[in-house]
């Protein structure tokens, strides 16, 4: 699972049974995921991103007043 | 096949098909060989939600998003801002797209702050704090656009007397967008490109009074007389440019998530409230205050309401809100009593207006979130709601929250390329199936709307 040309750093090799390897190759053909390495990223992103945690709050309390802010300027708020 | 989606926000069929046509080539040219009409939008037609329906051709109540803004918890002041993490499980298409390995790229779509994780990129929209934030996804997008373009101007203060400085502004955000959008198209591998330029909404409500003669404050001869054509002229331009950069692969959207009209006045909800005794205050404000810096009297106070293009009204339930007096059993009938009432509301000349008063209920199968408990467009939405308080009457000739000269029309425009020429009427629920159906893609149950054809 080895992506050699991405920059140094900003990826790691992580090992996954060879036949799930091939599970993947089989279930990739004819999509737009052209590699392993992108199929495996997409769904672990997609997992974590289910797996947080429902009550995660958008705006931290600055933010929140900062976006409030801008929308009554933007006259959305009264 | 790949598609483009040109999001054109508040983009209003009589002009683009009608009026300004002819000094719009490219979109003419279009028009040659496209399915086109108006696209009816949600209830309510807003910015939030209707782009949301339109991406995952389900209704806001299901959604759970009403607006900009909720109410917090049932509190009488707290509130929380539409985002992207309150409907994150729900299928978008990119989501679904996605799940076929095709990458998507998404720029502006409110409500897309934060920017969720998809199968390609995305920048968020103008509800994203500042530009400061992680307003990508992925983060490192940011540093690409910003040796691309320079800072990314997500929206500009409209609701301004300087407006000269107002269509600066509005030109540079625009050109700035379409200019990433075109090193974004070059760049970046998509089966699907969607953006949306908020420019449009935001001329047609700060310029619509110099150009349309049956508006109240039509000032004939402005030097800003031209400026929302001149600003369909640069879409237009930009347009062209972009179809330049697509192949014959590709098809091409161009839509709206509503329309735009005259804005006929600002009536003031809670003003009526309080002369029709379903508001009591303790004290009138010496000045013009938000019904959350009035001094309400809750345990004499039955209904409130909320501004903006519709408005929103609560009620003050027993058991629900702090300081509640209308019995749950009671419920019910008051909002009937309340619907009939506000119907009858009059304008400033003494006229019953074409006032339309739903229940989400009514409107919704479900309604998840925070829903008000009545829909309220008055006039059919050319008068907007003022929430503030103090004003000494329930008719203002201008808006309460800063200069704007245009409502909410419930039509905006479908547009299709590649196709056969044939107008048609679409409704934004259809969007998100057609869009699948054109790329070969499979459309959930759960949606909605049917494919245009």
């Amino acid at each position: 699972m080895t992506e050699g040309k991405e920059e140094k750093g900003k990826y790691t090799t992580v090992s996954i049974p060879t036949p799930l390897a091939e599970k993947i190759k089989k279930r990739i053909e004819g999509t737009g995921f052209n590699s392993i390495s992108s199929y495996v990223t997409y769904v672990l992103r997609e997992l974590l991103a289910s797996m947080e945690e429902e009550e995660e709050e958008a705006f931290s309390k600055e933010d929140e007043e900062k976006i409030k802010e801008r929308l009554r300027a933007l006259g959305y708020l009264d | 096949m790949k598609a483009l989606v040109i999001g054109w926000d508040c983009a209003t069929p009589e002009l683009v098909f009608n009026k300004f046509l002819d000094e719009l080539p490219n979109f003419r040219k279009l028009l040659k060989n496209a399915t086109y009409g108006r696209m009816e939008s949600c209830d309510p037609p807003i910015t939030i939600p209707a782009w949301m329906v339109m991406a995952t051709s389900i209704n806001p109540g299901k959604l759970g998003i009403y607006g900009f803004r909720h109410r917090k918890n049932n509190s009488y002041t707290d509130i929380w801002i539409s985002n992207s993490l309150k409907f994150k499980n729900v299928p978008k298409v990119w989501d679904i797209l996605g799940k076929y390995g095709k990458k998507s790229c998404i720029i502006g779509l409110p409500p897309t702050y934060p920017p969720l994780p998809l199968n390609g990129c995305m920048i968020s929209c103008f509800i994203t704090p500042d530009a400061t934030k992680d307003y990508t996804y992925p983060v490192e997008l940011k540093k690409e656009i910003e040796k691309e373009i320079g800072e990314y101007i997500f929206d500009v203060p409209f609701r301004t007397d300087e407006k000269d400085e107002l269509v600066k502004n509005l030109w540079e955000m625009t050109q700035r967008r379409h200019e990433l959008v075109k090193y974004l198209i070059q760049n970046k591998e998509w089966d699907l490109f969607w953006f949306v330029e908020i420019g449009l909404d935001r001329v047609q409500h700060a310029f619509w009074r110099y150009f349309d003669e049956q508006h109240h404050l039509h000032e004939p001869n402005s030097p800003y007389k031209n400026v929302i054509r001149d600003y369909y002229k640069l879409l237009d331009k930009n347009l062209g440019e972009l179809l330049d950069l697509i192949d014959d692969d590709t098809a091409i959207f161009i839509v709206s998530d509503h329309g735009a009209k005259r804005m006929k006045g600002a009536f003031c909800i809670n003003e009526w409230l309080i002369r029709n005794k379903w508001l009591v205050l303790k004290e009138e404000p010496r000045e013009i205050v938000s019904i959350g810096k009035a001094d309400v009297d809750w345990s004499k106070t039955k209904a409130w309401g909320w501004g903006g293009y519709y408005a929103r009204i609560f009620f003050n339930v027993k058991g629900r809100e702090e300081n509640g007096i209308i019995p749950k059993e009671e419920y019910e009938k008051m909002r009937k009593k309340l619907a009939e009432e506000i119907r009858k509301a009059k304008d400033d000349k003494g006229n019953v207006m074409n006032t339309k008063v739903f229940t989400p209920e009514e409107l919704y199968p479900e309604c998840n979130g925070d829903p008000p408990d009545l829909m309220v467009y008055f006039d059919d939405l050319y008068w907007r709601s003022a929430g503030t308080i103090g004003h000494g009457r329930v008719h203002l000739e201008k808006n309460d929250t800063g200069p704007d000269d245009a409502v909410h029309a419930k039509h905006g425009i479908f547009v299709k390329y590649p196709a056969d020429e044939k107008r048609i009427e679409a409704s934004i629920y259809d969007f998100a199936p057609t869009l699948l159906h054109t790329l070969g893609i499979e459309i959930p149950k759960h949606m909605e709307g049917k494919v245009i054809k």
